[in-house]
């Protein structure tokens, strides 16, 4: 049966329209599954080859597609939500009522949209801590390191700006209580505050704010980040891998008989 | 990496065919093999559906917790009743906890940016490249640094009570003690692995530690007015 | 065994072999586990409910009617003006079907008769609960996103208070619980505003203490202090639960502080005793003191009225010189009293004191044992009643009212559960918290300051109900959906014929233009109802109107001339505009009209059921008697009350019977005839 399937993928992908989809082709030689990554303009930004080491599940724990995953379920809810959500007050309480008790899965949809983003906010740190324990900060990944520094922020301030949406009391005080951190900063406490919430209290002004942030801004922010973060990941060599670095094959290699002629691959 | 010692060769290619970059081997360098030719696979289809599959599942995870657990909402936001006590979300329980002990400026400003910073300069520092064990150099000079630097720090934490501080660094120190008399001989594969940690290592150790103490402390052990309470006792 | 291993291990090359197939086998998985919530979606409960009423009425002779009536889907009523959105009405199917009267399962039972209907306030506003919801859980009960859950039936009076201020015949409860707010002197302490700004009043007087040492003794106070229950079971002070020597310092205080009265409270002279055992209980008896007065009697019972003080052990409390400058004339004591000035000679005063002072109970101070106040204890005591908050009810010398001293309730019943702080074992819901801190104050810290109050169940639930109607919707309703209560009037008639209705407080049984209490007849239009020499007499002497009554009318010993004065102000003053009083004769009606009128009382309108004309004969004792209302009302009054009661005295019981001009006019002159036995009847 297996084999049936797999005879109708392939005709499939033999098709007219398929091959004016994905010009890749069909076969399995290794050029036609480098064309597929190279050919595909979100795939491209990925390299054509792997290390076989660095598929184990020990080597990164998946972390970082685990991440980019949460991030398309929270894009992808998030859009259908917003189709019920009116940025105002008091009427985005209602509609986050709406959601439950009338919308259909409407319930379903928020529980998803608010337990992914609580598992985006536990992954990206954990994935943060599982690359500086395994070194991949090091050169040349320094600058992947601070962009995902960067990454590590907008997933906060994504969350913060969600937290407000449902202008509940639970929202409402926990935005309060992290705003008011900002009148901390020195001198310019209160104009950050201010520059924060629109107002000097949480109210309207800020939920709208929020929403623009959290529905706009901040995702496209993210999406430029994170197609960097990939890309760069190509550009430095591939995922780190200790055992594959220059130095520790340096360290274990034997010595040639001199007079050798090595060849410079760089 | 300039240095011509440095220099990558590869072996096994008919260099008549494709003309590559030469470098001599003089009586002072010896030629090494630097590069082998590791086990690669082909992205797409190994690592793309195992990326996707490993998606897949994480979704269906989501899926089944949404499912079986809904999301909280409390009533109307209403800025005349404070509700005791109130929280910000638990990946600031951590900061929040700090401002029960530190004037706004320090946890609420200071600490943050100071982390930031931290964070974005660890790969460029030599000592963090290099990763050699805190302790393998200059062993004497470094164990009283090491004392100052805690002793101080625990007396900071003290002056302020910030006992739920106080203990997660007390007990990263003492790992860091017992790596101080290992070595990265020692028969102990634990002890080895301490003594071989360098200095990157045991901050970061200790700044994870304090944020899931502190965060978990704020998200479980407080209750009104930000008292100690314990969640099993509700 | 082997051999299902290694199906087992084929099965699992089949699937997950290479990470292609993998990807196929759990992208079947994802779907499938992202159709489970649509498919949660279908088996909702409400559905479940809706199929349910589909099948309840299927079997039902009317089931066409109610199929027609019944609207599938998610139900709501939208009142954007008022706040709602509630979709009970999802689960509630039948709440408009009068045919489900036998239904008594909910969600399907139908909802009793009321006044409003549903599309004009939706549901939540009466029963609480929250309105969006379409699950039961989170309709009924307090969550998290909803404090207010539905309010328990014997409740529910409440939200006809928030709109409605005015009294409404349908809410005893409600009724009863504002006038105990306002009667037990909760609003002395606790602030609370009404929607048009002004704050809620007591009407109870609680004693002024500026001169208490005048009026009774230490060991009084402090056996009062302790228990005021002990001296009288109908005593309004609660219970403060005072220690021994707070109690102690308390009373050396107070009477340390208190103010001799100014001005001559002469005594009465000794020599002046009762004539004979007898007098002083006929003179209580005929001044009508039990109208207002209750004494405990000796099976326990309470008799008497409840305006003043009970006087079952007044002997024990007051001090002799002072009951009799009191009863001679009150107001000198406590002018905005609301005892009458009886004008009693000293012989009578000498009788009644005498009569009184024998009430004693000599068990109540016998352990009391109290040395002379120190310096420290009259300071201490004061600290304790400003602690107290004494003189929010009490006038006390050199301590002012305190601003809002308790907790203002003017928005409790909307307060978060949140907020509360629950006993060990209670119900965390607002009703039972207001019930729980009504019953037993101090159960909630004995460090708290309200006192006990021996209120009983039913009165906790109407205290209760009146306050769950003080919510934020009382505050915000819109001024067209409110229903304000007809205010308070200061009415205060001008001249000497003012000053004696003052004297006399006329206004604790009378009410007049709207002032005033409801014992006794509103007096408003008394001008046109009765007849000038009538009320001269009545005033003199007054008799009995009514046999039924045992409240009645005391005999205040007016002179003459000030009978005439206030005979003179209400019959000019107390006139409807509605009539002419003088517009019909009062006597010379044909005999032949009266005959007809007679014929008319007895038959067609049988008021002999209720009035008695024939002493012998009638047995009416509902209605006053007539036996010589011809010499008492005027004819155009008779005339126009007969035509339309409730026109001249809105709420009074008397029938309309919607009789003629020509029938009317006829028992006018037949009652106009009824002069009565020559004199007034004889006095009871």
């Amino acid at each position: 049966m297996a084999k049936t399937i797999e005879n109708y993928f392939d005709q499939m992908r033999g098709t007219r329209v398929w091959r004016s989809v994905f010009r890749g082709g069909t076969g399995s030689s290794t050029l036609r599954r480098s064309l597929a990554i190279q050919q595909n303009v979100f795939l491209h930004l990925f390299s054509t080859k792997v290390r076989r080491r660095m598929l184990s599940f020990s080597a990164t724990w998946y972390l970082g597609t685990l991440t980019l995953g949460t991030f398309l379920i929270l894009v992808s809810t998030g859009i259908f939500l917003m189709l019920y959500y009116h940025p105002s007050v008091p009427q985005a309480y209602a509609d986050t009522k709406d959601l439950q008790f009338v919308v259909s899965s409407g319930l379903f949809l928020r529980n998803l949209h608010r337990w992914s983003a609580h598992a985006m906010v536990f992954l990206v740190f954990a994935h943060m801590f599982k690359v500086f324990y395994r070194g991949a900060y090091r050169p040349p990944r320094e600058f992947n390191w601070v962009i995902g520094v960067i990454l590590l922020l907008i997933t906060l301030l994504l969350s913060y700006t969600g937290y407000l949406l449902p202008w509940d009391q639970l929202a409402y005080w926990a935005i309060t209580v992290g705003s008011n951190i900002a009148k901390a900063v020195p001198v310019l406490g209160n104009n950050v505050h201010f520059l924060m919430l629109g107002g000097n209290l949480v109210n309207a002004n800020a939920l709208l704010r929020f929403y623009v942030l959290h529905c706009m801004i901040l995702p496209l922010t993210a999406i430029v980040f994170i197609a960097i973060h990939f890309w760069r990941i190509r550009k430095d060599g591939g995922l780190y891998s200790h055992q594959s670095e220059p130095k520790t094959l340096a360290a274990k290699a034997v010595p040639a008989p001199a007079g050798a002629v090595a060849k410079g691959a760089q | 990496m300039s240095d011509p010692k440095d220099f990558v060769a590869g072996m096994g290619s008919d260099f008549r065919k494709n003309p590559v970059r030469v470098a001599f081997v003089t009586r002072r360098t010896s030629a090494q093999v630097k590069v082998t030719d590791e086990d690669q696979v082909q992205t797409f289809p190994e690592v793309l559906f195992r990326a996707l599959v490993a998606i897949e599942l994480l979704t269906i995870g989501l899926v089944l917790i949404s499912l079986a657990f809904n999301a909280p909402l409390e009533g109307l936001a209403d800025p005349s009743h404070t509700p005791n006590p109130a929280k910000a979300p638990w990946y600031f329980l951590g900061l929040q906890e700090m401002l029960h002990y530190f004037p706004p400026v320090v946890a609420g400003v200071l600490v943050p940016t100071l982390v930031v910073i931290a964070l974005v300069v660890i790969p460029y520092f030599n000592i963090n490249i290099e990763a050699e064990g805190l302790f393998l150099k200059d062993r004497k000079r470094r164990l009283r640094v090491f004392y100052v630097v805690v002793g101080l720090f625990c007396l900071f934490l003290l002056y302020f009570d910030v006992y739920v501080a106080l203990v997660p660094t007390l007990i990263v120190a003492g790992f860091m003690l017992l790596a101080a008399q290992s070595s990265p001989g020692s028969s102990s594969a634990f002890r080895s692995y301490l003594a071989s940690k360098p200095l990157s290592y045991w901050i970061m150790t200790w700044f994870l530690f304090e944020l899931v103490v502190l965060t978990a402390i704020g998200t479980f052990f407080r209750g009104p007015g930000w008292s100690w309470v314990l969640p099993w006792r509700s | 065994m082997q051999s299902s291993r290694n199906k087992l291990s084929a099965l699992w090359q089949t699937l997950f072999g290479d990470p292609i197939r993998a990807f196929g086998v759990v992208s079947l998985l994802l779907l499938l586990s992202l159709a489970i919530a649509p498919a949660k979606n279908h088996f909702s409960e409400w559905r479940h409910y809706q199929n349910q009423y589909l099948t309840l009425i299927r079997g039902r002779g009317d089931a066409v009617t109610l199929r027609r009536h019944f609207q599938g889907g998610i139900q709501q009523i939208w009142l954007p003006e008022i706040g709602a959105v509630d979709r009970c009405t999802t689960c509630h199917v039948g709440l408009k079907e009068a045919s489900l009267v036998d239904v008594s399962t909910q969600p399907f039972r139908r909802h009793p008769a009321i006044p409003h209907t549903a599309e004009q306030f939706g549901c939540v506003m009466c029963h609480r609960g929250q309105g969006a919801a379409t699950t039961v859980e989170e309709a009924h009960s307090s969550t998290l996103a909803w404090e207010q859950p539905i309010l328990p039936a014997r409740y529910i009076e409440s939200s006809c208070g928030q709109c409605h201020r005015a009294p409404l015949e349908g809410t005893p409860q409600l009724n009863s619980g504002r006038n105990l707010l306002a009667q037990s002197g909760c609003v002395h302490c606790h602030t609370i505003k009404l929607p048009d700004g002004s704050a809620m009043k007591g009407t109870d007087d609680p004693p002024s203490l500026l001169h208490i040492a005048d009026k009774t003794t230490r060991d009084w106070i402090y056996a009062w202090l302790k228990d005021p229950q002990a001296y009288a079971v109908t005593a309004k002070m609660p219970n403060f639960k005072l220690r021994d020597a707070d109690a102690r310092d308390i009373s050396a205080f107070l009477i340390a502080n208190s103010s001799p009265l100014p001005g001559d409270a002469s005594p009465v002279a000794a020599g002046q005793k009762a004539p004979d055992p007898t007098a002083g209980a006929s003179l209580y008896g005929e001044s009508f003191c039990a109208s207002c007065h209750a004494v405990q009697n000796a099976a326990g019972n309470v008799v008497g009225g409840n305006l003043g003080p009970e006087l079952t052990r007044i002997g024990t409390k007051v001090k002799p010189e002072w009951l009799q400058a009191w009863v001679r004339n009150p107001r000198a004591y406590d002018p905005p009293t609301e005892m009458p000035h009886y004008r009693f000679s000293d012989q009578q005063i000498a009788v009644l004191t005498g009569f009184l002072l024998n009430k004693t109970d000599a068990d109540l101070l016998a352990n009391v044992h109290l040395d002379p106040a120190t310096p420290e204890q009259i300071a201490h005591g004061k600290t304790l009643v400003t602690e107290y908050g004494c003189a929010s009810c009490h006038q006390i010398v050199g301590i002012k009212k305190p601003e809002n001293f308790a907790p203002e309730l003017t928005r409790i019943g909307s307060k978060p559960v949140t907020q509360l702080v629950f006993l060990p074992g209670m119900a965390h819901n607002l009703p039972d918290y207001i019930a729980a801190k009504i019953r037993q104050p101090r159960s909630f810290g004995s460090a708290l300051k309200m006192p006990q109050y021996t209120f009983t169940t039913a009165q906790i639930d109407a205290l209760a109900t009146a306050l769950l109607s003080l919510t934020d919707r009382t505050q915000n309703l819109p001024a067209a959906l409110t229903v304000p209560s007809v205010p308070a009037s200061d009415y205060q008639p001008a001249g000497k014929a003012g000053q004696l209705i003052t004297d006399l407080a006329c206004f604790s049984c009378h009410r007049i233009n709207g002032r005033g209490g409801d014992m006794a007849p509103d007096l408003t239009w008394e001008g046109s109802s009765v007849q000038r020499q009538w009320l001269f007499e009545f005033l003199k002497n007054p008799n009995t109107l009514r046999p039924a009554l045992i409240r009645r009318m005391p005999k205040f010993n007016l002179s003459d001339a000030d009978i005439n004065v206030f005979t003179d102000y209400i019959m000019t003053v107390y006139q409807t505009p509605a009539f002419d009083r003088d517009s019909m004769p009062s006597g010379g009606y044909p005999p032949a009209q009266v005959e007809q009128g007679k014929q008319l009382f007895y038959s067609k309108y049988a008021c002999q059921s209720c009035h008695i004309v024939d002493t012998k004969m009638d047995k009416g004792y509902i209605g006053p008697t007539l036996t010589q209302v011809g010499s008492r009302l005027t004819a155009a009054w008779m005339y126009q009350w007969m035509k339309n009661p409730q026109a001249l005295r809105p709420g009074t019981i008397e029938p309309n019977r919607n009789m003629s001009d020509d029938d009317a006019r006829a028992l006018t002159a037949y009652l106009a005839s009824l002069k009565g036995s020559g004199k007034r009847e004889a006095k009871q």
